[in-house]
């Protein structure tokens, strides 16, 4: 008897939510100035063609699986964007799929690739975000679509160079680098080139710190930019095996900053950790990623004094790219969305909630936008040496912290 | 059926979950984990992971760091533990009301906070320091990043716990052998040594086990105070692990963590053995 009561009541709940969902889907739709007609005639046809959704605004908003990776800040500003987006076309939802850094990001291209090799389709995954290694690790067995203008019309918006480094698989919606980050009231002028860093750091012992290279990628920027430091510049392209006979004279000369950096030779864990020892005076000038500086500074974590300025030959930093799993069968959906992440409306979203450089040119944005960033969004290098970095890991750890 | 069978068959039966359960989580990941160690880099056997473990100047300076911050732990939770209890034992007054309201905070405060709170002491530019400086009495020596600051952080986590364990032995100690040993002219140290340390013995031995498996196997503290080399072996594991991605070596390090572990725990539990054995024939 319960039970049926059960049965009864939940179907009656699916049946009203479900009379709610095409209300709003149709009365969304119907102030959007475009298709209004079409709109309401769909809301009432039954034989509304299924595959026009995106276009043909069907009542019913097509709904697609958006996973992403990384720390609370990522979550943060989906939960600002897709909210935006999802007012602005009512004829698509959004799924956010958050996998918490460091629990999954590896699974789920190996889902997209197991479900390729089984047939069936993306493995119901319309979205993806990760960075340039996935990018190529997908390349090599087919699993991205080809992204262009005509599909995406803001893609017009992004340096052309910047979508041909990854054969236009992936839209880069955001990136960051890492920067040298001082204080200004110590440092008048702060080193502009490597070897103007390296003597500032030995003629001012103990007041620079980079972190542990193996648990945060600020201090491994600087491990990896010393050591191709004296290689030829295609080298951080390259991820065979083979170079690492050339990073002696690097690891000779990390050595000897050792008794130059902070403490003798202390390297505090993770990005946070030098961070830390910025904002309470210990040092005076770290490797860094901009966006923690930014934010850090912006909540009053950092002082107001803290600048930040890129050497050349720059640090390492790069893009976040958006990618869209060739077998996934809401595309339409899924471009609509990327084109609206690619507008200045949503990159002004990541500039101010993440204090990420925008995937866009700079001159799309805002004038006090492409001011703030002035000096710092640029003059970065993509390193994409693969899994040379867990080798560079490892001797660091012998050479230099164990030395 | 009779009895003593039903009984036994309900024995069995009420032991089943929990041998379950030590199965699933215990015994089949150290199984899988040893067999994971001895894999080599040609997906043959051999003990080369074991090898590398005790011949790399890194792994074994790992190890020797390991077992010096553990023993030195172990040492001074004890000592201190064992003061505390006895001295809430056996006296009274406002400092034994104090201590017993305050020792249990440690274990309420999670360990990460309590870590960052201890850099936040001790560090260089901590207020320890600071308020030295204004006091014009020198420096502190480096505590935060050596290994001074992880026998602080395990002695913040450890105390609590022993003293408890150490507090209820002590309790159980009647107070008539004690007055009884005085009556016949013994003195402090030999009621003590003769009486106390005697009695409560075998709850020293767990507190050791307790306080030596947590130490070896922490984490937190040695990740965000400890040097960059010697590392302690939790922190080894985890970067060889997830950031060298070597698989068989973690593994063979976990194998050997747990092989030190067992080797207290042999100890431990023989004293265990040998006490049910005497109660056994007591009351037989």
């Amino acid at each position: 008897m319960l039970r049926k009561k059960t049965t009864v009541s939940l179907l009656s709940t699916a049946l009203a939510s479900a009379l709610i969902l095409t209300g709003c889907g149709s009365s969304g739709t119907n102030e959007s100035s475009a298709n209004t007609a079409a709109n309401s005639a769909a809301g009432t046809a039954t034989n509304a063609s299924p595959n026009g959704a995106a276009t043909n605004a069907n009542a019913k908003p097509v709904e697609f699986n958006f996973y992403f990776t990384g720390s609370q800040n990522v979550k943060e500003l989906w939960d600002t964007i897709i909210p935006a987006f999802e007012k602005q076309s009512p004829d698509v939802k959004v799924n956010e799929v958050y996998i918490p850094s460091g629990t999954g990001a590896q699974p789920t291209i190996d889902r997209i690739l197991a479900a390729k090799q089984a047939g069936k389709g993306s493995g119901d995954i319309d979205l993806y975000e990760d960075g340039l290694s996935v990018v190529t690790q997908g390349q090599k067995d087919d699993l991205w679509e080809t992204l262009g203008t005509d599909k995406i019309a803001n893609l017009s918006n992004v340096d052309p160079q910047t979508m041909k480094d990854v054969s236009n698989l992936a839209v880069p919606y955001r990136s960051s680098a890492v920067v040298l980050a001082y204080n200004s009231d110590k440092v008048k002028t702060p080193p502009t080139t490597l070897d103007a860093l390296y003597d500032w750091i030995k003629g001012n012992p103990g007041k620079f710190a980079y972190n542990d290279p193996s648990t945060g990628g600020a201090g491994n920027s600087f491990v990896v930019t010393s050591i191709y430091k004296s290689l030829p510049e295609a080298a951080i392209h390259e991820s065979d095996p083979s170079i690492e006979k050339q990073w002696d004279q690097g690891f000779a000369l990390l050595k000897e900053l050792n008794k130059s950096v902070y403490g003798n030779g202390i390297y505090p864990k993770k990005n946070q950790g030098t961070l830390d020892l910025l904002a309470n005076g210990e040092v005076d000038m770290i490797p860094a990623w901009s966006d923690m500086v930014l934010e850090q500074v912006s909540k009053g974590l950092l002082p107001e004094t803290t600048k930040m300025t890129q050497l050349t030959p720059g640090f390492n930093g790069g893009p976040t790219y958006l990618l869209v799993p060739k077998l996934s069968e809401k595309k339409d959906a899924v471009y609509k969305f990327l084109n609206y992440v690619m507008s200045p409306d949503a990159q002004s979203v990541v500039v101010n909630k993440m204090h990420g450089f925008p995937g866009i040119e700079l001159s799309n944005m805002p004038q006090d936008i492409q001011d703030s960033f002035k000096g710092v969004a640029e003059g970065f290098r993509s390193f994409n040496i693969g899994e040379l970095g867990d080798d560079i890991n490892k001797r660091w750890q012998s050479d230099v912290a164990a030395q | 059926m009779s009895k003593k069978m039903k009984m036994g068959v309900l024995g069995l039966l009420l032991v089943t979950p929990s041998f379950l359960v030590l199965l699933v989580i215990v015994v089949l990941p150290i199984v899988l984990s040893f067999k994971e160690s001895l894999k080599n880099k040609s997906g043959g056997y051999d003990l080369s992971n074991y090898e590398y473990l005790f011949t790399d100047k890194l792994m074994r300076s790992n190890i020797i760091f390991t077992l010096e911050v553990t023993v030195i732990s172990c040492v001074l939770v004890l000592i201190i533990s064992y003061a505390l209890a006895a001295f809430m034992r056996f006296s009274q007054g406002m400092a034994v009301r104090w201590i017993k309201r305050l020792y249990m905070i440690p274990l309420f405060i999670p360990s990460v906070i309590a870590t960052y709170g201890l850099i936040q002491l001790l560090g260089n530019h901590g207020w320890a320091n600071r308020l030295l400086l204004a006091a014009h009495m020198g420096q502190l020596p480096r505590i935060i990043f050596d290994i001074k600051g992880i026998i602080i952080a395990s002695l913040w986590f450890n105390i609590p716990f022993t003293t408890m364990l150490l507090g209820s032995a002590l309790t159980a100690i009647p107070n008539s052998i004690v007055e009884s040993a005085k009556d016949v002219g013994a003195g402090r140290l030999q009621i003590f040594f003769r009486f106390i340390l005697p009695m409560t013995y075998k709850t020293l031995l767990v507190a050791v086990t307790f306080v030596f498996m947590g130490v070896i196997g922490s984490f937190t503290a040695p990740f965000l105070l400890g040097p960059n080399a010697p590392q302690m072996l939790g922190v080894s594991m985890e970067q060889v692990f997830s950031v060298f991605h070597e698989k068989e070596q973690a593994a063979a390090l976990a194998f050997f963590t747990f092989l030190l572990c067992s080797g207290l725990g042999y100890f431990y539990i023989r004293s265990m053995i040998a006490e049910e054995s005497v109660k056994n024939a007591l009351l037989g």
